[in-house]
C-alpha cells in the first residue's frame, strides 16, 4: 500500500490528487508559494483527522493545515509539499449556549457565519480580523487574529475557552473548557492560539460570546498631522476612555477611499481618527461629548460626531476595506500588497507615528499607515512588485525598520498577522532586544514533544 | 477572429489584479456544493489560470486539466461582487472556456462532449435540442401583428426548460462516460436529437406555456403591438457563446440577424435575463449593424395598472439581473408594487445563483446548489416564492412550489 492508497481508505472521496486540483494550495493571501502538495484531504470529523495525522506520522509525511487560506504572513503555505488537510467541510456549529455564554464550532466556520449565525440571538463574537468574510474560527486562533474591535475586547486569544485537537501524532485531546474559570495545569489552549498549526490540528472550538451593544456612537476628526491623532488617543486612553473601536489611516489611505469608495476628505487634513464607542444609548451620548471634547482639544481640520447608522456603516465598511482600497494605488496589477503589523503601548503612539511615517519617508517606496490605534496597532500598506528583488529587499528593509521603532517602544513586531514565513527574522529580532533568544529552543522543545517527527507545519514561527 | 494569443493576453489582464484574498470563495455557490474542492470555486478558478500562464511563459504549452474548473462556473458573478481588486472570476472563465473550444494552449482535448452536442444541434436546427417547433405551440391560437416593427422573442427559453429537466434527469441516471458517448454520437449525426422530443416533462411545458400566455396578456393589455415569429424563431445561441465557441457563435449569431433584418423589425422585446444580456450586451459587439432597440418586457408595461395586494412573497432575483451591470434593475421596485417582498439571507448584491448554468453539463452539482438555495428561500418563511428567469423557475421548483413574475403580475393587473 502506498501513502496514498492508505489516505483514500480513511477519506475515499475526498483526496485530491490531480495537479490541476492541488494548485489552489500552494498558496494564500500573502505572497509566498509553496510546492504542489503530493495530495489534499478534506476530512469531515475530528477522528478522521485523527486517523489522516497517524498515517502522516507513520510515513513522515510534511502536513500543512488551512483554514480559509486568507494568512498575510504565509502561515497554510505548503512549503515542504506533503499533505494539505484542509479543514473547508468542518463548518457546523454544533452548539449554542447564550445563557452560558459560549458557542461550538467547527475550525472551518467563517468568522463572519458564526456572527451570523449569533446575530440571531443578539450575540456576537467579538474578533473581527478585516478577512472576516473568508476568515475562519480555525485559521484565525492559529494566529490569534485581532481586528477593529480589538481596542475593547482583545483579540482571539482572550475569546477562547477550550479546543479540541488532533495531535501530530494522532491523539485527540481537549484543552481548556466550557466555563470561564478553570485550572487544569499547563495551558494547552493558550499554547496552541497562535501556533500557527505547528503544534496540532484545532477540530474543534469552544469559543465565548458578548451581548451586541445596546447602541454605538461615532467620533470622527481629521488632523494636520498623524502625531496629534496619536496624542488625542493617549489622551482618551488617559482618561480611561472605554473605545470600542479606534481606528486611524494617514492621507494616502484616505486618498485610496476616496478612489474606490468615493469617499471625500477635507483638502489639509492628513489623517482620520475614527473614534466608536458602544453602551447603552445614554451613556453613548455622555461618551460622545466628552470625547468629541478631547478630539477638539488637538485642533482638528474637521470634527463630526454621530450615531446615524448608515454613516457609521459606510465609514466602518471603508476602513475594513482598506487593505482592498490600497490595491488601487498599486503602479501595475501584478504589484502586491505586503502588509506590517506592529503594535506598541498606546502612550508611545505619538512618537512611534511620527518616526513611522519618517521611515515610509525614506524607504523609496509607496507605502500607506493605518490601524487600529486604540490598542496601538499600526499597519503599513507597502505596495511591492514581488518579482523585483530590490523592491522586495526594501520592503523587508522598511519592515525591520519599522520592527525596531516598535521594540525601541516596547512593542513588538506581530501584532495579529502571526509569523509564518514572513515575520520570521523580525520575530528573532524581537527576542534578541528582550534578551530572549533561549526562547526559541524552548519552542523547539515544545515542538518536538507535540510532534516527535517535525511533520506539521514545518518552517513556520522558527526554522 | 480571436487568437491564442489574444485570449491569454485577456486571461493575463483578468488575473493579474487577483491577491488570492480568498474572499470570492465566501459567495461562489459552487465551492460548497463540490464538498470545497478548490478548483470548484472562484479563487481555485482564477490560480487555475495563473498557472496555465505560468506553464505556457515557460513551455509554451500547459498540462493540467482546467476544463471542469472553466465549466463548472456559473457565471453568476458573485465574485466579483465582493473582490477586493474587481476580479471576475466568471469572466476569467469564460476565457478559460474559450481556450478549451478552441484547442488550444492546453496538451490534450478538453472538450466536453454535451457541449460539442448543443452546439452542433443548435446550428443545424436553430434550437439546441432540435425541438424548435415544439417551442411555438404556447402561441396557438393567439393573433399577434403581423405588420408591427416589433418582435416578441422568447428565445425558446421558456419553452426548453420542460426538456432540460428530463434530459438532465436521464443524463444523470446514464452516468458521465455513457451520457459523453451519446453526445459525441449526436454531435456527428445530429438527427439523433429529433428523439429529444419524447423527453418532455409534460406538467413544466404546460406552466411555461401559461407563463408565456400571461406575458402575452400582460403585453396586449398595454396596448403593445408586437409579431412573433412562431415556429421560425430561433434559438438566440446562448450556450454556442457560454461553452466558449466564439467562431459557431459568430456563425450562428449572423443567422438569426440575418432573419431579424429580413422581418423588417426595429424593435426587439425580450423575456428572460439570460436573452436580455445576450442581446443588449453581446450581439452588438460581435454583430455589425446589430442596431435594434432591445427591451425587456416589464420595461413595456404601465406601473399604473398594478395594484398592492396583501400578498407576503419571497424574491429570488435572477443573478443575471442582481449581479450584472448594464440590465435590467427594476425587478424588486415593480414587485414591491404589487406585493410585500420578503428577501432571502442572500439578496440584492450577494444574490445567489440557482445553479441552472450547470445543469446541462454538472447536472449533480447544479441540482446541489439549487436545493440550498431553495433553503435560503424558504427560510424566509414566505409560502410563495417569485422569480423572473425560466432557468431559475426550472430549477428551484424541484424543491417546492415557485411562481414567475409574469403570473403575479397578470393577476395583479387592473385591465385584467
Amino acid at each position: 500500500m502506498t501513502f496514498i492508497e492508505d489516505l483514500r481508505g480513511i477519506s475515499r472521496n475526498h483526496v485530491l490528487t490531480k495537479k490541476e486540483e492541488l494548485i489552489p494550495f500552494i498558496s494564500d493571501a500573502s505572497h509566498f508559494k509553496g510546492r504542489i502538495p503530493e495530495a489534499a484531504v478534506l476530512p469531515e470529523s475530528s477522528s478522521e483527522v485523527s486517523r489522516v495525522m497517524k498515517l502522516c506520522n507513520q510515513y513522515k509525511t510534511p502536513v500543512t493545515i488551512r483554514g480559509g487560506g486568507s494568512s498575510l504572513t504565509g502561515s497554510s503555505v505548503p512549503v515542504d509539499g506533503g499533505l494539505v488537510i484542509s479543514m473547508a467541510r468542518m463548518n457546523r456549529i454544533l452548539e449554542t449556549r447564550v445563557s452560558d455564554g459560549y458557542v461550538t464550532a467547527e475550525p472551518g466556520v467563517s468568522i463572519d457565519d458564526l456572527n451570523s449565525h449569533l446575530a440571531r440571538f443578539g450575540f456576537f463574537y467579538p474578533p473581527d480580523p478585516a478577512s472576516s468574510m473568508a476568515a475562519t474560527v480555525g485559521g484565525t486562533i492559529s494566529t490569534n487574529a485581532g481586528g477593529l474591535r480589538a481596542a475593547m475586547y482583545g483579540s482571539t486569544k482572550d475569546w477562547v475557552l477550550g479546543l479540541e485537537v488532533v495531535l501530530p501524532t494522532g491523539e485527540v485531546i481537549e484543552t481548556g473548557g466550557r466555563t470561564l474559570k478553570r485550572t487544569k495545569g499547563y495551558d494547552l489552549t493558550a499554547l496552541m492560539i497562535g501556533s500557527e498549526g505547528t503544534l496540532g490540528v484545532i477540530t474543534r472550538a469552544i469559543l465565548k460570546i458578548w451581548p451586541l451593544p445596546e447602541t454605538t456612537g461615532r467620533v470622527t476628526a481629521y488632523y494636520k498631522s498623524i502625531r496629534a491623532a496619536g496624542d488625542a488617543i493617549s489622551e482618551l486612553k488617559s482618561k480611561g476612555v472605554l473605545l470600542y473601536i479606534a481606528e486611524f489611516m494617514d492621507r494616502l489611505s484616505l486618498d485610496s477611499i476616496r478612489k474606490t469608495k468615493g469617499l471625500e476628505y477635507p483638502q489639509d487634513a492628513e489623517c482620520l481618527l475614527i473614534v466608536d464607542v458602544a453602551s447603552t444609548r445614554e451613556s453613548v451620548d455622555r461618551q460622545l461629548e466628552s470625547i468629541g471634547q478631547v478630539l477638539k482639544s488637538f485642533d482638528p481640520v474637521k470634527l463630526v460626531i454621530t450615531r446615524n447608522s448608515d454613516e457609521m456603516k459606510q465609514i466602518y465598511e471603508a476602513r475594513k476595506g482598506l487593505y482592498s482600497a490600497s490595491l488601487s494605488l498599486r503602479d501595475k496589477p501584478e504589484d502586491y500588497v505586503i502588509i506590517a503589523d506592529i503594535i506598541v503601548p498606546p502612550s508611545s503612539l505619538p512618537e512611534t507615528l511620527t518616526e513611522a511615517q519618517r521611515a515610509v519617508e525614506e524607504s523609496g517606496l509607496k507605502v500607506s499607515i493605518f490601524g487600529h490605534i486604540g490598542d496601538g496597532n499600526i499597519h503599513a500598506n507597502i505596495l511591492v512588485d514581488t518579482h523585483n528583488e530590490e523592491q522586495l529587499k526594501k520592503a523587508n528593509d522598511f519592515q525591520m525598520k519599522l520592527g525596531k521603532i516598535a521594540l525601541s517602544h516596547g512593542g513588538s513586531v506581530s501584532a495579529e498577522h502571526g509569523i509564518g514565513l514572513e515575520k520570521k527574522q523580525l520575530f528573532q529580532e524581537e527576542l534578541r532586544e528582550r534578551n530572549s533568544e533561549i526562547s526559541i529552543d524552548v519552542m523547539r522543545k515544545i515542538k518536538a514533544a507535540f510532534d516527535p517527527n517535525r511533520i506539521l507545519n514545518g518552517g513556520k514561527i522558527f526554522d | 477572429m480571436i487568437e491564442q494569443e489574444d485570449l491569454l493576453a485577456e486571461l493575463r489582464e483578468r488575473v493579474g489584479g487577483c491577491v488570492n484574498c480568498g474572499f470570492c470563495e465566501s459567495v461562489c455557490p459552487t465551492l460548497p456544493a463540490s464538498d470545497f474542492r478548490p478548483i470548484i470555486g472562484a479563487r481555485g478558478r482564477v490560480d487555475v489560470a495563473k498557472y496555465l500562464l505560468e506553464q505556457v511563459d515557460q513551455q509554451g504549452m500547459s498540462d493540467i486539466g482546467i476544463s471542469e474548473a472553466f465549466y463548472s462556473c456559473l457565471d453568476c458573478y458573485a465574485c466579483v461582487q465582493v473582490c477586493p481588486a474587481g476580479v471576475n472570476a466568471g469572466k476569467v472563465s469564460e476565457i478559460g472556456r474559450r481556450i478549451v473550444a478552441s484547442k488550444g494552449t492546453t496538451a490534450s482535448n478538453q472538450e466536453r462532449p454535451v457541449a460539442r452536442m448543443i452546439v452542433e444541434a443548435t446550428k443545424k436546427f436553430g434550437n439546441p435540442l432540435g425541438v424548435r417547433r415544439q417551442c411555438a405551440s404556447w402561441a396557438e391560437g393567439l393573433r399577434f401583428d403581423e405588420d408591427s416593427d416589433t418582435l416578441l422573442y422568447t428565445g425558446n427559453m421558456y419553452q426548453l426548460m420542460a426538456y432540460n429537466v428530463s434530459l438532465t434527469h436521464l443524463m444523470s441516471s446514464l452516468g458521465e462516460r455513457t451520457s459523453n458517448f451519446i453526445a459525441k454520437l449526436a454531435s456527428n449525426h445530429t438527427s439523433i436529437m429529433h428523439m429529444t422530443r419524447f423527453f418532455v416533462d409534460k406538467q413544466l411545458e404546460n406552466q411555461m406555456s401559461t407563463y408565456l400566455r400571461s406575458i402575452y396578456t400582460l403585453l396586449k393589455s398595454n396596448d403593445v403591438q408586437f409579431n412573433y415569429l412562431r415556429e421560425n424563431e430561433p434559438y438566440p445561441g446562448t450556450l454556442i457563446y457560454d461553452f466558449g465557441y466564439l467562431a459557431d457563435f459568430v456563425e450562428y449569431g449572423t443567422r438569426v440577424v440575418d432573419l431579424f433584418k429580413e422581418t423588417g423589425i426595429k424593435k426587439i422585446i425580450v423575456i428572460d435575463p439570460h436573452t436580455y444580456d445576450l442581446l443588449k450586451n453581446k450581439y452588438p459587439k460581435y454583430f455589425h449593424g446589430f442596431d435594434f432597440e432591445v427591451a425587456y418586457y416589464l420595461d413595456c408595461l404601465k406601473e399604473e395598472q398594478f395594484e398592492l395586494m396583501e400578498d407576503e412573497v419571497t424574491l429570488h432575483e435572477p443573478c443575471y439581473f442582481a449581479l450584472r451591470e448594464d440590465t435590467y434593475g427594476e425587478l424588486s421596485r415593480l414587485l414591491e408594487k404589487v406585493v410585500r417582498v420578503e428577501y432571502p439571507a442572500r439578496s440584492g448584491k450577494r444574490a445567489m445563483c440557482c445553479g441552472g448554468p450547470d445543469e446541462a453539463l454538472f447536472g449533480d452539482l447544479s441540482q446541489r446548489i439549487s436545493e440550498h438555495r431553495f433553503s435560503q428561500l424558504e427560510a424566509t418563511g414566505r409560502k410563495r416564492i417569485i422569480t423572473a428567469c425560466p432557468i431559475c423557475y426550472a430549477n428551484l421548483s424541484r424543491y417546492g412550489r415557485v411562481e414567475d413574475i409574469s403570473g403575479v403580475l397578470a393577476s395583479h393587473s387592473k385591465k385584467q
